[in-house]
């Protein structure tokens, strides 16, 4: 799977094909919006929707983990799609095996588990997170009321391209605004939100197995 | 024999007591009755069709009660009535109320549909009327409940009205189910078998109508045919000048001006559009040529408030208005006497549409209707023309019966699962007797219920999936939540999901499809209802709005809009086309466009009975090739993708694509490789069922269909009325619901009725191959004109495209920028 280095805010990342972002000078490896538990969510509730992609993102981020080796990974909220499933226990499996990993969740709207529940799962739960001037927070901010430059997911940006010949095209994307970036949802039970960028903002679109600049 | 018993005798000095004597096809569809036979009575709006069967069921009783039938009570549910528009239902029930009145019947007739009050439901409940008029949603709502067979047991006889407009459509899959399950009640229980009728304009497929009807050929059922010459005359409104008339892309309001004086003049006037969005414009833009008319024109459309709905009918009958903007919406059902004149603007799009819509006015037996034609561009007066051949050639089109919908077959199986569950053996026998389930597998019938009682998996012990519960055989659903849930849930056989619109102050407007609202700001305006509407938020799956007075407003499309040509007139009209262009028609509406077809002669060419025509042209957008065949729209959709498709084959290329009914477009962003040498091998047969399957494949058309899909299979979870907790996080979109099934699950049956629906359900290969061949063995003449022409505007300007790439993603991101 590829990768694209970017430079921001003085820092190093590394932007994946995954829908991740590895920060290189802090060993972090940064997901948003995974959702997990959605399908069983749905399926607990009578909506047939497939059972196992919870288990499928969560093999990807596996696999990220294997190709980054992370010392700390930051989930910028809505790891957990709603309230308690059988996709909880799963993940406390799963979690065992990466038990020297500091994971650390920034709540989201829909992180509504009790406390004690990410307790048991091994994971810390802040409301915004600092890190060298980086704030992350979930739901993007103003530029008024942020207090540095922030990191966010809530959105599951997706932007539109288009071209001639009335081609369009509609996908999701890492996006770098003058005070904020938003991360693409890593979980792939969801959708998309259109963002409209600014001349002078990065943005990097996901294209199956590729990280592209169009922006 | 008949002739002489109780009931007829009663009924016929009835008739004569008030100057009337039955019809003819009244009488035989009496006597087919009374023989206890099942069939299809084909008439048109006006000629007394309610009669022909609801007198049968009367003079039935009276026959069998001859000495009391007057005075007999609480006799429970003899007939069942299904009619197809809630709105029909309360002009029915008062003509039947009547005729019982004047009998001195103690029967009750009631209706059950969406708009019963609950207190209706529960007096009907505790006694079910003689005489039920139902919606197919609202009978599924009555299989839902405990203990239902009990409503049925006396229940001899069940009518589908307007079965034409049932036939064909999901809707009419839930009859045919229903139907099913009342047979099976009654065999159960050893009653005789239901006496099963069907009322029907006239359709090219009426034989299959009736098999659709009743499952299976039944030697002994019949069709009554009415055979009352209906003359109907088609006028159009030719514009003045047919060079400054538009190509394409118009609603017609420009020749309002001339559509004026034929409102004046008449008494009322029905104007007939063909998508919502077209009837609000219309509306508003004959207030602001003739404000005089306020308070006398109105609005009529599915997406209105059911009491306005309702004021403008009653409005109709009394005669209060002088016209009615109006969609399908207004197509069926009883008659407005005081309607005189009927406008249809634009292709109605098919022979039977136009001739209901004509139908609507002029009543009395032996009148002439009279309707006018109003083009929205230049070459729909073609259309017009062929609209006038096909009706004197009576060449009406054929309504095809939906096939294998499973996801009508999930809804209706989690019906009986709410109420008192049942015997998946016995469920079997029932689905399997009707039209669109014969050929069911036992595969799919097994992949079917899996997906209710285990979501479609394996069991395992990390799966918590919930909806029916299965005991052997039996399956049930116990959780009280879920079957509220799927209660709300029945009846959303709809396009889209749709919001209801309100003021903030309270007041309900109508409904509005989501993806519309989904696309306004707070503060945009948009038009409803006649209504300019200031949008403010949504909550609770309601659009808060305020009055608005901005000038502009956005008119919302309704996707539904959309109709295709049917096959015959598609005919029909290659014919006019042929005729037109070699200059041999006397018909005003084809003599008139001459300056057009000398233009596209001089830009271009016109093609001969022989030949296709494609044109290549250049323009700022990119590449363009137009095509010609004159097949219809659900030909070219097909058509293009496959060209496309095998295009895309000889080099990485991206196209998106447009089509009408008498062409269609592929445009590229570089020049098409097409020449006259190989131009012939894009029409081969060879291969087709293979590129046929790939190139729908490799576009969004399956992805559409899917929407519906997963709304009628219960994928899509539209939320309670003002209970937006419940609903918490599990809203989806089909499309997501589409990406997650192909990722994870590419043998869900739903997706592959998705596929099937997309192509080969919408029309019948043959006639594809048929006219592939024609196209092959015919010269195709490929023009390169230096500006777009008359043939190729209607298809250009055609925002609703499809697309189709053989380019790597990564290719084609490169080559385009961000939309702001």
């Amino acid at each position: 799977m590829e990768e694209v280095i970017y430079r921001h805010q003085d820092q190093t990342w590394h932007l994946s094909a995954h829908r991740a972002i590895f920060w290189q000078e802090e060993q972090a490896l940064i997901v948003s919006d995974l959702h997990l538990g959605k399908s069983a969510h749905f399926r607990k509730a009578g909506i047939a929707v497939p059972a196992n992609i919870g288990q499928d993102d969560l093999y990807r981020l596996q696999l990220l983990i294997t190709a980054y080796n992370p010392s700390q990974i930051i989930i910028v909220g809505d790891m957990f799609h709603s309230r308690e499933n059988n996709d909880v226990p799963y993940f406390k499996l799963w979690r065992q095996q990466f038990a020297h990993i500091r994971f650390k969740l920034v709540k989201g709207n829909h992180d509504i588990l009790p406390a004690t529940t990410y307790e048991a799962l091994n994971l810390e739960v802040f409301d915004t997170l600092i890190i060298r001037n980086i704030h992350f927070i979930h739901e993007p901010c103003s530029e008024e009321d942020a207090a540095g430059y922030t990191f966010s997911g809530h959105l599951h940006p997706g932007i539109v391209v288009a071209g001639a010949g009335r081609q369009r095209l509609r996908l999701p994307c890492f996006y770098f605004g003058r005070h904020c970036s938003i991360l693409p949802a890593f979980g792939r039970f969801t959708g998309l939100a259109t963002l409209e960028p600014e001349e002078d903002e990065a943005v990097f679109v996901i294209a199956e197995n590729s990280v592209l600049k169009v922006n | 024999m008949k002739n002489k018993a109780r009931g007829w005798q009663v009924i016929t000095e009835w008739l004569a007591a008030n100057d009337r004597k039955p019809f003819a096809f009244q009488e035989e569809a009496w006597e087919h009755y009374l023989q206890g036979r099942s069939g299809l009575v084909n008439a048109p709006t006006g000629y007394g069709k309610t009669f022909s069967l609801f007198l049968a069921v009367v003079i039935d009783w009276i026959n069998k009660h001859p000495k009391d039938y007057q005075q007999k009570t609480k006799n429970g549910l003899q007939m069942m009535w299904i009619t197809p528009l809630r709105a029909l239902a309360k002009d029915i029930a008062r003509a039947m109320e009547e005729v019982l009145q004047e009998l001195n019947m103690s029967w009750q007739v009631g209706i059950r549909s969406g708009d019963t009050p609950i207190a209706t439901r529960q007096q009907q409940k505790k006694q079910m009327p003689e005489i039920l008029i139902i919606t197919p949603e609202s009978l599924h709502l009555l299989m839902g409940q405990k203990e239902y067979a009990k409503v049925f047991t006396h229940l001899t006889t069940v009518v589908a009205d307007e079965w034409h407009e049932l036939l064909g459509s999901k809707r009419g899959v839930m009859v045919e189910l229903g139907l099913s399950r009342l047979r099976g009640l009654a065999k159960k229980a050893g009653r005789p078998p239901l006496k099963v009728w069907g009322i029907s304009a006239t359709i090219g497929n009426l034989e299959e109508a009736l098999d659709v009807l009743l499952g299976a050929p039944d030697p002994e059922a019949v069709i009554v045919r009415a055979k009352l010459g209906k003359k109907i005359e088609l006028q159009s409104i030719l514009p003045d000048e047919i060079e400054k008339y538009p190509w394409a892309g118009h609603l017609g309001t420009r020749l309002l001006y001339k559509a004026l004086p034929v409102i004046m003049n008449s008494q009322t006037t029905l104007i007939f559009t063909n998508v919502r969005s077209q009837t609000e414009i219309w509306y508003q833009e004959i207030l602001r040529q003739c404000p005089e008319l306020a308070g006398a024109i109105a609005l009529h459309h599915g997406s209105i408030d059911a009491e306005l709905r309702v004021w403008v009918e009653e409005a109709l009958h009394t005669g209060v208005l002088k016209a009615v903007v109006c969609t399908s919406s207004l197509d069926l059902g009883v008659d407005f006497r005081p309607v005189d004149t009927v406008i249809q603007v634009g292709s109605p799009k098919g022979v039977a549409r136009f001739l209901q819509r004509a139908g609507r006015s002029g009543h009395q037996p032996g009148a002439t209707s009279k309707i006018w034609f109003l083009p929205t561009h230049s070459l729909e007066l073609v259309e017009a023309a062929a609209l006038k051949a096909a009706m004197e050639e009576q060449l009406v089109e054929s309504r095809m019966p939906v096939l294998l919908a499973f996801d009508v077959l999930l809804q209706y199986l989690m019906t009986l699962g709410i109420s008192d569950g049942f015997h998946a053996p016995e469920i079997w026998e029932e689905v399997t007797s009707t039209f669109c389930f014969r050929d069911m597998t036992e595969d799919e019938w097994g992949w079917i219920l899996s997906f209710l009682s285990t979501g479609g998996e394996a069991l395992y012990s990390y799966d918590e999936f919930k909806k029916l519960e299965r005991e052997g055989d039996f399956f049930i659903c116990r959780s009280r939540m879920l079957a509220m849930r799927h209660r709300l849930h029945i009846g959303t056989i709809v396009s889209d999901a749709m919001l209801k619109v309100k003021f903030m102050s309270g007041g309900f407007i109508g409904m509005i499809e989501e993806w519309f609202v989904a696309r306004l700001q707070p503060g945009d305006a948009f038009s409803l209802g006649g209504r300019t509407l200031e949008f403010a938020m949504i909550k609770d799956m309601t659009v808060l709005v305020r009055k608005s007075n901005a000038k502009r407003a956005i008119v919302p499309s309704w996707m539904g809009g959309r109709l295709p040509l049917s096959a015959n007139l598609g005919k029909i009209l290659r014919r006019t086309y042929t005729e037109a262009l070699s200059g041999q028609s006397d018909m005003p509406e084809i003599q008139i466009l001459q300056p057009l077809f000398d233009l596209q002669e001089q830009l271009s060419h016109i093609p001969k009975d022989n030949e296709l025509l494609i044109e290549m042209i250049h323009t700022r957008d990119g590449y363009h090739m137009f095509v010609y065949p004159f097949e219809g729209r659900l030909v070219h959709e097909v058509m293009a993708a496959l060209l496309a498709y095998r295009i895309s084959k000889r080099q990485p290329i991206t196209f998106s694509m447009a089509m009408n009914d008498y062409g269609f477009e592929l445009l590229s962003d570089q020049p098409i490789p097409v020449s006259d040498g190989d131009v012939h091998d894009l029409f081969s047969l060879e291969n087709l069922s293979n590129d046929l399957q790939a190139s729908v494949n490799s576009t969004e058309m399956a992805r559409r269909k899917f929407r519906d899909i997963a709304v009628i299979a219960g994928l899509i979870f539209q939320g309670y009325p003002g209970k937006h907790k419940a609903s918490r996080h599990l809203q989806s979109s089909a499309s997501l619901l589409f990406n997650v099934f192909r990722d994870y699950d590419p043998q869900n049956l739903l997706l592959r009725q998705a596929f099937n629906e997309a192509f080969f359900y919408q029309m019948e290969e043959a006639r594809l191959r048929e006219s592939l061949e024609r196209i092959y063995n015919s010269d195709i003449i490929i023009t390169e004109p230096e500006a777009l022409t008359p043939f190729c505007f209607p298809i250009k300007v055609d925002s609703l495209r499809e697309e189709l790439t053989s380019e790597k993603l990564e290719d084609r991101i490169k080559k385009m920028r961000p939309q702001i």
